[in-house]
């Protein structure tokens, strides 16, 4: 199986190094670094494929359909409506001609607009209102017993950024071992692809650090956290209930939630040792309680305090802040029948 | 169709070849720093988590049908770059851009991809 020399030069055809299975006898010298091909996609132009309404005039009270599509963006916004995702559907019944602007914005400062308009027989035109900023001024919602509703889809959270500046005294961001507790630091191989490889359930509170949204569904004495990622998902008990005394060990971990004001605490213990929190192994006495507070409408403030007097000095705390996404209103499923054993990909280095 | 290796922006020097948040797993056993790109014809398309996936036919200089198992990123990620389950069909030819298996198997993380009508989109 030869490989032929790298030519670097783009769309030089190298064919006979499809055919390599194995890794070639002789290595080929190895081609100058190029860029990286996530920077080169990272600069494609955003672009609105389609925005069409149908039908563009009703009478009162009859519906059209909004239909758009757009490709690369990193924000698309339909005003008045707000923030949609980048393909996508909706059902109006506009009570007075209403003019709707898609706006894109992408990379590179890209960004385009179209606009569409229904005419409503014997109405006149609102004046536009800025979507975003009216989304913005939408108070946090609450259920009937006065909580904050955390229900939604939110994506991946952001390192700590957004939320409150740690207070004096506030528990330290990163672990400390307790001595002789050095075996529990994580140190992996070249080809180690990771934890989250194995489709395994990463645990408390790793499944929240994976890039997959999360959807919280409350309900008046439970509240649904699920991922997106294996498509976990824990029903946690609100009814103030106490926590089990022995359960059992378990990849997710038995929860108990209570409210302190406006913040949901959810304690859980009953871990298994098989899972990992940013580096460090664990014993199955973790103990984790994570606090989930919503500051604003666009916001899920997310706190997990992690113990186990085993491994750790004390305990610590990780942060995140997830944004809602508006635009969502269910997860993917997620099934890893798909999913590859990555290490014979690195071949002989 | 002809595979080929693409030295994109030589000059530009050694450069880190992460995603902006690696779905799932590191791209280490790709090699990032030199981008491949290969073209061919979509035998059947994966709309799946973890991963998406193309399978791709692709013929080598004496003709011969290779195929190539091209790895995407996951569905929330490709939703949000304009995708649908329909974006790739079988039949199309395409175009992609990404690193290649260490090992020199027929394997490779896509970052970009050129559809039948010129449009690029991430992936």
């Amino acid at each position: 199986m030869k490989a032929a020399p790298l030519a670097l030069v783009a769309a030089v055809s190298l064919g006979a190094v499809v055919a390599a299975q194995q890794p070639p006898a002789q290595q080929p010298a190895a081609p100058a670094a190029g860029e990286s091909p996530y920077r080169i996609a990272g600069r494609l132009p955003v672009r609105i494929m389609s925005f069409a309404v149908e039908p563009t005039t009703i009478r009162p009270g009859e519906k059209v359909t909004l239909t758009w599509a757009t490709e690369n963006p990193t924000s698309v916004t339909i005003d008045p409506i707000g923030r949609v995702a980048p393909r996508g559907r909706q059902t109006l019944s506009p009570g007075v001609t209403t003019t709707y602007t898609l706006s894109v914005t992408g990379a590179s400062n890209s960004s385009d607009k179209r606009t569409v308009t229904v005419v409503v027989q014997g109405t006149m035109p609102n004046a536009s209102s800025d979507a975003s900023s009216a989304t913005a001024r939408k108070a946090v919602p609450r259920t009937a017993d006065g909580h904050p509703d955390f229900s939604g889809v939110y994506g991946y959270g952001a390192g700590g950024r957004g939320g409150p500046p740690p207070a004096p005294g506030a528990l330290p961001t990163t672990p400390v071992l307790k001595p002789g507790a050095e075996k529990f630091k994580v140190v992996r191989a070249d080809d180690d692809t990771g934890q989250y490889s194995s489709c395994m359930p990463p645990g408390i509170p790793q499944t929240f650090f994976v890039p997959y949204y999360i959807q919280l569904v409350q309900a008046p004495k439970h509240i649904v956290v699920a991922h997106e990622y294996l498509n976990l998902f824990r029903i946690i008990p609100t009814d103030g209930r106490a926590q089990a005394a022995d359960p059992d060990p378990s990849w997710m971990g038995h929860p108990v939630g209570r409210w302190e004001g406006d913040t949901l605490a959810v304690d859980s213990v009953g871990f298994n040792d098989k899972t990992e929190i940013n580096g460090y192994r664990h014993t199955e006495s973790l103990h984790v309680v994570e606090r989930f507070s919503r500051p604003d409408v666009n916001t899920l403030q997310y706190e997990a305090t992690i113990e186990d007097p085993n491994v750790f000095a004390g305990p610590w705390v990780i942060r995140r802040t997830f944004p809602l996404l508006p635009e969502y209103d269910s997860l993917n499923e997620f099934v890893c029948e798909n999913n590859r054993d990555y290490k014979p990909l690195f071949g002989k280095q | 169709m002809k595979v080929k290796f693409a030295a994109l922006g030589i000059a530009l020097g050694l450069l880190t070849a992460a995603p902006p948040l690696s779905a799932h797993h590191s791209t280490a056993m790709y090699e990032m720093a030199h981008p491949t790109t290969i073209s061919g014809t979509v035998k059947r398309f994966e709309w799946t988590n973890p991963h998406a996936f193309i399978y791709l036919d692709v013929k080598d200089e004496k003709g011969n049908s290779v195929e190539w198992e091209i790895e995407l990123m996951s569905l929330n990620h490709l939703r949000s770059y304009g995708w649908m389950r329909t974006t790739v069909k079988a039949g199309d030819q395409i175009t992609c851009t990404g690193g290649r298996a260490k090992s020199g198997a027929p394997s490779m993380i896509s970052a970009l991809l050129k559809l039948p009508d010129g449009r690029e989109l991430k992936s």
